[in-house]
């Protein structure tokens, strides 16, 4: 037992506690920092040099010595973090998406396509009792184009959502594979620094923000390795392993029309035949809502395809169910009926939709036999709108199932936040620095300071006295 | 169970709940502004159903409405003109009857009567004619502009008939057969009365023909009756019309306008409870144990 060892216990403490308040002041300024993870000096007592021996006494320690400074993040909340981050992204998406397609119906009220269609048929009433006369016969014309552009402009909406989901994707595409890179070369930081001996807590904790982004654009989970790095798995394959990143890319047609036949996909860079199914994150939710209709008529297909799909199939409802009406009257000059409303046979119904008839004398509003000013055919086209099965009725359902999948959608989004809250509140209960508790921690470790201090001072007292004032007695 | 709270957590919640508090009462007070209880699809998508049901029934009762303001003018319409007729027929009989006393008139009185026959029935004609907005009424659906031709044939197709919708399922007929009421070419009134006048004036008598003058008044009056009686329905239905319409809108308010008082209610709560969130935020966040170390 060396005569300053006592010194040098008391310095390691005075060390210890100093490296102590460092990490408490690091805690302290990053108590607002997004990602920060609390974090703690390791510390161990340091064990007497050499046994103690019959002829020695016994000896105490060496004083303290810090082993490391620890991350106290859990990887178990980490986890479940992205996980409700993956769906409550996908949800947010999907409710914003199939928020824009239902304001766009303008339903229920004046401005929407069940009013104007009011306002049709009833413009055939009106031409009904006034049969024969141009002022009501160009109400009703002006009314049926009226509810084409209606079914056009409609139809244009979805076309406009569509196209700008798809130039979103794409930007969500871009900042996913730069967030991949950013991971991928933390990953090799993060690894050196660690084998180096150093602490790697502020890259780890960089690096989970940016994991926590790639769940929340495509869904990614994460596979821890032995050597500290992570994998980031997105649609089963890896984006990241190690220290190598892979490129992600959509595939597929640029315009709502041509992705009928050549869908959305995410594909490899490295492999662009392969598409990554994803089922989460923001990306995931965009690639949905831009699938293509269902061609069954099922209403399964993507939110915006078929709502295009309806206004293609309102405008063939409606020439459908006035057509043939028209067709079996004959016009005040007594010759039948022709067609009125033509769809063009190539492109979308939707925006092939026109009236034909250009004034009274084509518009067949007699029942054959009836006379010049006979309305009853105009009548019976006029109850159309009243009958099972009219466009109404078609567009009623659509506008019914439009708002069921819409509050499905908001609902989904309000229990999946509800989750990721309840994660992220875990994680910072878990994680996130407590000031007070800081501040505990740093009156602790300033009495430790004081305390070592106090030490020293003893030992170098008694040294004083042992160096200084021996056999100074009777001098 | 979370024991460890930090002041990352009492921020984020107390951000979270100020936010859902402040969303509550946009939506709350976008109630009150519109005072609409249903304002998208999402909303309430089995009220929409309904509203968009009542909206069409809505609209095509107030097209009804229209018919039945229109078939009115129809009926009001033919049943002046027939009223008139009437009043021409019951004068050509008093004249029919007058030229009837053979051998008491002189030759001038019998012209006097002849010539005043003429006009009636040149009035009688123009009743014929009388028309309703550009449509002849007696005419059905006949485009050609008169009823009678002055040849006194009749230019409607017989069997068509003007008719107006006054409810999803009934139809009123709104005018009348001409050729019922004047009847046609040689057998009509006009000619009738005409040959009265010839008969008068060459000295034939006309005693015969009171029984045909009494017949076409009978038919007239009889059309009167029918047109009276849908004038009738017509009005009922104008009534069944305006009733619909009533339960219709209060049908609609049911389902889609906001109960203002309690919207009012609610978003004072909503208020009230906003700002209490935000006072408690502001007494418990800035509370930290350097407030207390010296």
């Amino acid at each position: 037992m060396s005569t300053f060892s006592g010194l040098n216990a008391a310095y390691s403490g005075l060390v210890a506690a100093r490296q102590g308040l460092d990490v408490v002041g690091q805690n302290i300024v990053n108590a607002g920092t997004e990602g920060y993870t609390r974090q703690r000096v390791q510390t161990s007592a340091v064990g007497a040099l050499g046994a103690s021996t019959s002829f020695s006494l016994p000896r105490p320690g060496d004083g303290v010595a810090v082993t490391g400074i620890a991350r106290l993040g859990d990887v178990y909340l980490d986890d479940r973090v992205q996980a409700a981050l993956g769906q409550s992204s996908y949800w947010n998406t999907m409710s914003t998406i199939r928020d824009g397609l239902e304001a766009s119906l303008n339903e229920p009220g004046e401005n929407g396509l069940s009013s104007q269609l009011h306002s049709f048929w009833g413009a055939w009433q009106d031409l009904a009792n006034q049969s024969g006369e141009s002022a009501p016969a160009s109400v009703l014309l002006e009314q049926g184009r009226v509810l084409a552009s209606q079914i056009a402009d409609g139809y244009h909406n979805a076309q406009a959502q569509w196209s700008s989901t798809r130039a979103q994707a794409e930007g969500m595409v871009g900042t996913l594979n730069a967030t991949a890179e950013q991971i991928a070369r933390l990953n090799g930081q993060i690894r050196s620094t660690i084998a180096a001996g150093g602490s790697a807590n502020e890259l780890i904790d960089q690096r989970s923000v940016l994991v926590e982004q790639a769940s929340a654009l495509a869904g990614a989970t994460v596979v821890y390795n032995d050597d500290n790095t992570v994998n980031v798995i997105v649609g089963g394959s890896p984006l990241v392993a190690g220290t190598t990143a892979r490129q992600l890319q959509l595939s597929g047609a640029s315009t709502m029309e041509a992705a009928a036949a050549d869908p959305v996909a995410l594909v490899w860079s490295h492999r662009p035949a392969q598409p990554v199914p994803l089922d989460a994150g923001q990306l995931g939710a965009a690639l949905a809502a831009m699938a293509p209709a269902a061609t069954d008529g099922s209403r399964s297909g993507g939110a915006i395809a078929e709502q295009a799909e309806m206004y293609n199939r309102m405008a063939t409802a409606l020439a459908d169910a006035v057509n043939p009406v028209h067709e079996g009257g004959v016009t005040p000059g007594g010759s039948p009926g022709g067609p009125f409303f033509a769809v063009a046979s190539a492109g979308p119904a939707a925006l092939g939709l026109s009236v034909v008839p250009s004034d009274v004398s084509q518009i067949a509003t007699a029942l054959p036999g009836e006379g010049g000013k006979g309305g009853g055919n105009a009548d019976l086209i006029a109850q159309i709108g009243a009958q099972p099965g009219s466009p109404d009725d078609l567009w009623a359902g659509f506008v019914v199932a439009t708002g069921v999948a819409t509050s499905a959608a908001d609902q989904q989004y309000k229990l999946s936040s509800q989750a990721t809250t309840i994660a992220q509140n875990l994680r910072s209960s878990q994680s996130a620095v407590d000031t007070d508790e800081e501040l505990t921690n740093m009156l602790a470790l300033q009495r430790a300071y004081q305390g070592a201090a106090r030490v020293m001072t003893a030992v170098d007292e008694a040294l004083d006295v042992l160096i200084n004032h021996m056999g100074l007695v009777g001098r | 169970m979370i024991n460890r709270v930090t002041n990352q957590q009492l921020l984020y919640s107390a951000q979270r709940n100020l936010q859902n508090a402040m969303s509550e009462m946009g939506r709350l007070q976008d109630r009150v502004s519109s005072q609409k209880e249903i304002t998208k699809p999402s909303d309430d998508p089995a009220a929409v159903a309904n509203l968009l049901r009542v909206r069409q029934s809505m609209s095509a009762n107030s097209q009804y409405s229209r018919n039945i303001a229109d078939g009115q003018g129809w009926l009001n319409t033919i049943d002046s003109a027939l009223s008139a007729v009437t009043s021409i027929l019951h004068r050509a009989r008093d004249l029919t009857v007058q030229g009837s006393n053979d051998g008491v008139l002189t030759p001038s009185q019998r012209e006097a009567i002849a010539s005043e026959l003429d006009s009636l029935s040149d009035q009688l004609l123009a009743q014929a004619n009388t028309s309703y907005l550009g449509r002849s009424v007696f005419a059905g659906n006949s485009d050609a502009g008169v009823a009678f031709q002055p040849d006194y044939s009749y230019t409607g197709s017989p069997g068509s008939s003007v008719t107006r919708r006054v409810a999803d399922e009934s139809a009123v007929r709104v005018d009348s057969d001409g050729t019922a009421v004047f009847g046609e070419g040689s057998s009509s009134m006009f000619q009738l009365l005409k040959d009265i006048a010839s008969d008068l004036r060459s000295g034939v008598s006309i005693a015969g023909r009171i029984d045909q003058v009494d017949t076409q008044l009978n038919a007239t009056l009889t059309e009167q009756a029918v047109v009276g009686s849908r004038l009738n329905g017509i009005e009922k239905a104008q009534s069944m019309n305006l009733d619909q319409s009533v339960a219709l809108e209060a049908q609609r308010s049911g389902v889609e306008d906001a109960d203002l008082s309690k919207a009012i209610l609610d978003l004072k709560m909503q208020e009230t409870s906003y700002q209490a969130a935000l006072a408690v935020t502001a007494r418990a966040l800035p509370a930290t144990l350097a407030d207390f170390l010296r």
